[in-house]
């Protein structure tokens, strides 16, 4: 059920928050996350260190759980109803490829209505290439561990991981970005997106219903791309450009290239190009190895590290590593100045993992950390531990809540808000 | 005319799958079969668990009618699969001998295919989107312009092993709006754009960018692309968009920073428009070996000092030298290139004589009246082979808009131009879409139009749209013919195009694409590098493309004594005598290094970054070839124990075998392990080894079913003797998931069968499988989405032919089908 929404006005009194949603894979070694102590002013555990500079804008939430991203009877496949789930709460389809299903995902009902004001819904940013190859989990679609996006149940976003096709999307991909030839572009950019949405009007005729609804979906992003084209047009003299020179390639080293992507995201917030966005730190089930911080195994392969105390170690250490980069973007976040404060004070930002222990892929439970002011909304350096089994999707709801989003009625598997994270 | 419709049908079964038996042979079938009851053997060995009352696993057979195939297609096809592995009845239970369990499952491979042969369940593949690859191809062949623009639109994602697969090519905004912006690259290349402003890209050589570039150089050529006689470099292609100046610079490492004194090694050339190969590299010192510096190749000479003569750099187009520079240096090899930048165009002269111009414009007006007759004339040619179809006047008339619009702001050329940017963007090129026959009812199955099945050939062989040639024989209605479609197969595989089948089909079917993201760590594996990496790949696609071009049996993939190797590889595999970075044709001795099990590609992409894997080879072996995945580990598994009982340290193998012994992993392990320590006698990257860590490998096996065996060549051998069968089936079924772009079903295997059989004929050959494919029911035809039940079909059967209203092709409900099928049978 998608919830009915209605947006609350932005103005200096009331500034919307930026939403963000950051994913890590395969869990995390929880003893080395989980505060000791609940409430105000916990104590930093070893993976979370970099983030105590941000404690006072900072909320550790304990206990919640994407119970979807059990079995429920579809046997293995935890990495994949992992991604499927942390933003929808929606038990995914197990199919290889024909009818995938899952649901509409938080950052895509945010888009729906912070994006009319943007000229980008929403940004879909990864930092891990699709495999190209073999399968990726039991039996299910690719699809469900490349993305935690999902503009309806059944169309998944794809997560971008090439830094100069994000620069192009927020910039456009002119050799001149001065108003006058960006206005022209859109024009013509216009006028084919007429034509191209007249001819699949034209050639959805006689065809069967489930040959249209790939057709529709065409028409769906012909629709969003018309949309921002007008908002383009409409904030075109105004338009900040950006202080970024554009990215030629993916750098080959983690370190490069998420940091550049991270560069990006505030860029995308600070530009007011996007309110929403989403970003796979890597890809759930992701097997990648990190030799800069001395760890050549893959990732996927020491987090069943069967109480091997090697294999933890490694498994913490990119815990460690995928937290800094959080860091580094909350950081970014809080350099930059916006209306009376800073990016990072009118931003909800969460952070985490639809698996707790990648050795036992539990759901439970889950590792998450939420970031930002909120726009005064969140009150931070606490460490709050929820009642087993509260659905995690109680969470998604108050975040979009306080958002300054109404949802009316309840996303995925929520029964309820999590009003412990204001107490203001 | 609907009685020649019908017979073209009778003929077309009979063509198709291949499953359609003469009368004679079903009379004497059913007549020798008669006296076997698959329901004795059923009664006896199944429904002891398969009965009403325990319905074992949902599974009942008490009740199965076996005189009801049809009905029970879904339901046999499982329990045919279940017998064929052995896997039921479950070992402990009575079981029937090889015998009758041969006679048993033979007994339901024919029914099932004399049921398939009179209500063919073609399936239904969903609309298709062009996936990267074949965006990429589509371009090159509608434009003449070889630039892969596919590498610029967001990665897809795959399904069944595959990115082909419809269901989830999905369209997001993030995708059209690369379309958009690659259209526009795409357009103003294609027709050149004077406008163009400067840009300066930069090249890097692909061992740069690598984590862990410290690997030792080589004095060898950086790229196939670079003479012979040269040492290092690199090569890319660039599309220089006009005829005009262009600058080529030159970056060398060894601290090249800050105010540098180094001189620029940069030049400034006219280069014609079109696309062309950049090479940067040394000259080759003749007295050096393309091994390592000289002194390495034996390692009893020290290191000689050498005097550090500057070294020779040239700077290369299209092969041809343009300028040769003097490198001063210290070292024993020159500074390596990290960068070439391409900048430009500068004065530029003209938009020049490109291949993409030749191709798009047909004509060219000769005075302004004539322009617009002559932009028809090219948009009509255009789109008709963009969109795979003849076009209409409701088709170019829209294109006419874009070419006026662009006329009224520039030239003749920029008009067409904006035209070919919408062309791009239409989904009648990005999308495949078939059509059903007017009117249809639900279920019907028929055969798709000749234009159709021209876009299933090329989309199938060359990841591309058809050429002219299959262009006009569908226009003609010629294509389906059996004869006709068999040349054409043979064309097509014979083409350069065919590569793609190579690339996409072999490159995920066996997994080899994984190799671009495969990081072996280089604290283990030093000898890794970029240029191992290409080789590798090099490798198994020229290996691969032999046995598709020369004809070659699909067995050949694993037993075959060759491969293609050049000094790099040879060296790295220790087979002496192979000079030169060229590859080339090279027959084993060792039996151990042969077939597909035998290339570093397979071995690395199946390694961890750091060592082996056991399981990962034995899951690979299983899931590629035997088709016969393991279920993924369940969560929480108890620890290896490094130590045994007595304390004593365990080997990997003796861990695995301690793991084994705990039933719930021993279901699978037992079939993954043997298989992966088979293997073992290659290393991570693929290199022979003898022991490891000071322990001799003991490859030695024993499969579940008894079989033993020893090493690579034992493997090799056990799977080719004792498991052909479940080879032939794996390969066939991926060729065929390809093929139609969609997960196979129950109602496809008898298809899958049909085929491997018809290839038997030919010793399997993988062209005589693809041909076999391509005169599949599945491949040929369609059905119309089923959303009455069959009774409901049945009642309405009187009805037996729809003709189609487009091309020579009929159509028919699948009872039709069935009655078409007996008037053949009957003579």
């Amino acid at each position: 059920m998608v919830p009915a929404l209605t947006l609350a006005k932005n103005t200096a009194a009331n500034p919307t928050a930026r939403l963000g949603f950051v994913y890590v894979p395969n869990g995390i070694i929880m003893d080395r996350w989980t505060p000791i102590s609940e409430g105000a002013g916990f104590a930093f555990s070893p993976i979370m260190q970099a983030l105590e500079p941000f404690r006072d804008r900072l909320l550790v939430l304990s206990g919640l759980a994407q119970v979807n991203g059990r079995a429920l009877g579809d046997g293995a496949g935890d990495h994949a109803r992992a991604g499927a789930t942390w933003l929808t709460g929606v038990h995914p389809k197990k199919t290889e490829g024909a009818n995938i299903q899952a649901g509409i995902s938080a950052d895509q009902i945010a888009a729906r209505e912070l994006g009319k004001t943007t000229q980008l819904g929403s940004l879909e940013i990864g930092l891990e290439s699709p495999t190209l190859a073999g399968d990726c989990d039991s039996g299910y679609s690719c699809a469900y561990t490349n993305t935690i996006s999902w503009r309806s149940p059944t169309t998944p976003n794809p997560m971008e991981v090439n830094p100069r096709a994000v620069f192009e999307r927020l910039f456009g991909d002119g050799d001149s970005t001065d108003p006058a030839s960006r206005l022209a572009s859109l024009n013509e950019q216009r006028s084919i997106l007429d034509y191209v949405a007249a001819d699949v009007n034209r050639l959805k005729g006689g065809l069967a219903a489930s040959d249209r609804s790939k057709l529709t979906e065409y028409l769906e992003a012909i629709r969003d791309i018309e949309r921002r084209i007008q908002k383009a047009e409409e904030q075109n003299a105004t338009m900040q450009l950006p202080v970024m020179e554009r990215p030629s390639s993916i750098p080959e080293e983690f370190d490069d290239h998420a940091r550049l992507m991270m560069d990006l995201i505030v860029i995308a917030y600070q530009t007011d190009m996007t309110r929403v966005v989403s970003c796979m730190i890597a890809r759930e089930g992701s097997n990648r190895s990190y030799r800069s911080i001395g760890v050549a195994d893959g990732h996927h392969s020491v987090t069943h590290h069967q109480n091997d105390p090697e294999k933890i170690e490694k498994t913490a250490k990119i815990n460690h590593l995928h937290t800094q980069t959080f860091a580094y973007l909350l950081d970014k976040m809080r350099s930059i100045p916006d209306g009376d404060g800073t990016l990072l004070d009118h931003s909800i930002i969460l952070y985490g993992s639809s698996i707790s222990d990648g050795n036992a892929h539990t759901h439970d439970n889950l590792p998450l950390v939420l970031a930002g002011g909120g726009c005064g909304q969140i009150k931070g350096n606490r460490h709050i531990r929820f009642a087993k089994e509260t659905p995690m999707n109680n969470l998604l709801l108050t975040m979009l809540s306080k958002a300054g989003l109404h949802p009316s009625s309840k996303l995925g598997d929520s029964n309820g808000f999590l009003e412990d994270i204001s107490e203001v | 005319m609907r009685r020649v419709l019908a017979a073209a049908f009778v003929v077309t079964l009979g063509v198709v799958g291949g499953f359609a038996q003469s009368p004679k042979s079903i009379t004497s079938s059913s007549k020798s079969k008669s006296a076997f009851a698959p329901r004795s053997v059923v009664n006896k060995y199944c429904v002891a668990c398969h009965s009403e009352s325990l319905k074992t696993a949902g599974v009942v057979l008490e009740d199965l009618d076996f005189s009801k195939v049809a009905s029970n297609a879904e339901l046999l096809e499982r329990v045919l699969r279940k017998v064929r592995t052995g896997e039921m009845p479950p070992a402990g239970m009575p079981r029937p001998d090889a015998a009758l369990a041969k006679t048993f499952t033979n007994w339901v491979i024919s029914a099932l295919g004399r049921n398939a042969a009179a209500h063919p369940n073609p399936g239904r593949a969903a609309i298709r989107r062009l996936n990267r690859a074949e965006y990429s191809n589509a371009v090159r062949d509608l434009l003449a312009l070889d630039i892969h623009p596919g590498d610029l639109l967001p990665v897809d994602d795959s399904g069944y092993g595959f990115d082909n697969v419809g269901s989830v090519l999905s369209v997001s905004p993030t995708l059209l709006e690369r379309y958009l912006s690659v259209s526009r690259l795409i357009s103003r290349l294609a027709i050149g754009d004077p406008s163009t402003k400067v840009v300066e890209e930069d090249f890097v050589p692909a061992e740069a960018r690598r984590v862990g570039g410290a690997r030792k150089q080589r004095n060898e050529p950086g790229a196939d692309d670079l003479p012979f006689d040269s040492s290092g470099g690199l090569a890319f292609s660039y599309y220089f968009p006009l005829d005009a100046e262009y600058t080529l610079r030159v970056k060398l490492g060894g601290g090249q920073v800050g105010n540098d004194p180094r001189p620029r090694y940069e030049i400034r050339v006219p280069v014609k428009a079109g696309l062309r190969t950049v090479g940067v590299t040394y000259l080759r010192e003749s007295a050096k070996a393309e091994l390592e510096a000289p002194w390495l190749i034996n390692p009893l000479t020290p290191p000689a000092p050498i005097p550090s003569l500057p070294a020779e750099m040239d700077v290369r187009l299209d092969g041809v030298r343009l300028k040769r520079f003097e490198v001063p240096h210290t070292g024993n090899l020159p500074p390596q290139v990290t960068d070439v930048l391409v900048a430009g165009p500068y004065n530029p002269t003209g938009r020049g004589k490109t291949a993409s111009r030749a191709r798009v414009f047909i004509c060219r007006p000769s005075s302004a009246q004539y322009e617009e007759s002559c932009a028809r004339k090219i948009l009509a040619r255009l789109s008709r082979r963009a969109f795979r179809r003849a076009v209409t006047n409701a088709d170019i008339q829209p294109l006419l808009t874009f070419y006026q619009a662009g006329r009224r702001e520039g030239d003749f050329d920029h008009g067409i131009e904006k035209a070919l940017r919408a062309i791009l963007v239409s989904p009648d090129f990005l999308f495949r879409i078939e059509r059903d026959p007017a009117g249809a009812i639900p279920g019907t199955v028929y055969r798709v139009s000749d234009m159709e099945l021209a876009s299933r050939l090329s989309f199938f062989l060359w990841s591309s749209i058809p050429d002219e040639r299959l262009l006009t024989l569908a226009e003609r209605g010629r294509l389906h013919l059996h004869e006709v479609l068999n040349q054409q197969v043979r064309r097509m595989l014979d083409d350069r195009r065919s590569q793609a089948f190579v690339s996409n089909f072999a490159g995920q079917w066996l997994y080899l694409r994984n190799l671009a993201l495969a990081k072996p760590d280089p604290d283990v594996f030093p000898e890794f590098d970029e240029a191992l990496r290409q080789s590798f790949l090099k490798e198994t696609n020229l290996f691969f493309e032999s046995v598709l071009r020369k004809d070659r049996s699909v067995l050949d993939l694993l037993g075959a004594n060759y491969t293609y190797l050049n000094q790099r590889l040879a060296e790295h595999y220790g087979i002496p005598n192979i000079y030169g970075p060229q590859f080339r044709r090279v027959t084993f001795t060792d039996p151990n290094r042969g077939g597909l099990l035998g290339q570093g590609s397979i071995l690395t992409v199946t390694s961890y970054p750091n060592r082996t894997s056991v399981v990962q080879r034995g899951k690979w072996i299983l899931e590629a070839l035997l088709g016969t995945p393991p279920p993924p580990p369940p969560p929480d598994i108890p620890a290896l124990k490094s130590k045994n009982a007595e304390g004593k340290l365990l080997t990997i193998r003796g861990q695995m075998e301690q793991h084994r012994s705990n039933t719930v992993c021993a279901s699978c392990h037992a079939r993954m392990d043997p298989l992966g320590f088979a293997l073992e006698n290659y290393d991570g990257v693929g290199k022979w080894r003898a022991s490891e860590a000071g322990t001799a490998i003991d490859p030695s096996g024993q499969l579940p079913d008894g079989t033993q065996f020893v090493g690579p060549a034992g493997l090799r051998q056990a799977l080719l003797n004792g498991h052909r069968d479940e080879y032939l089936q794996t390969v066939t079924s991926k060729l065929l998931t390809y093929a139609l772009g969609r997960g196979l079903e129950y109602y496809d295997r008898p298809a899958v069968r049909a085929i491997v059989r018809k290839a038997a004929r030919d010793n399997y050959r993988l062209s005589s499988l693809i041909t076999a494919v391509v005169s599949s029911a599945p491949f040929q035809m369609r059905s119309t989405p089923e959303n009455v039940s069959h009774q409901e079909i049945v009642a309405t059967s009187h009805v037996s032919t729809q003709p189609r209203d487009r091309n020579s092709s009929s159509a028919a409900r699948r009872d039709g089908a069935r009655a078409h099928a007996s008037q053949k049978h009957g003579g």
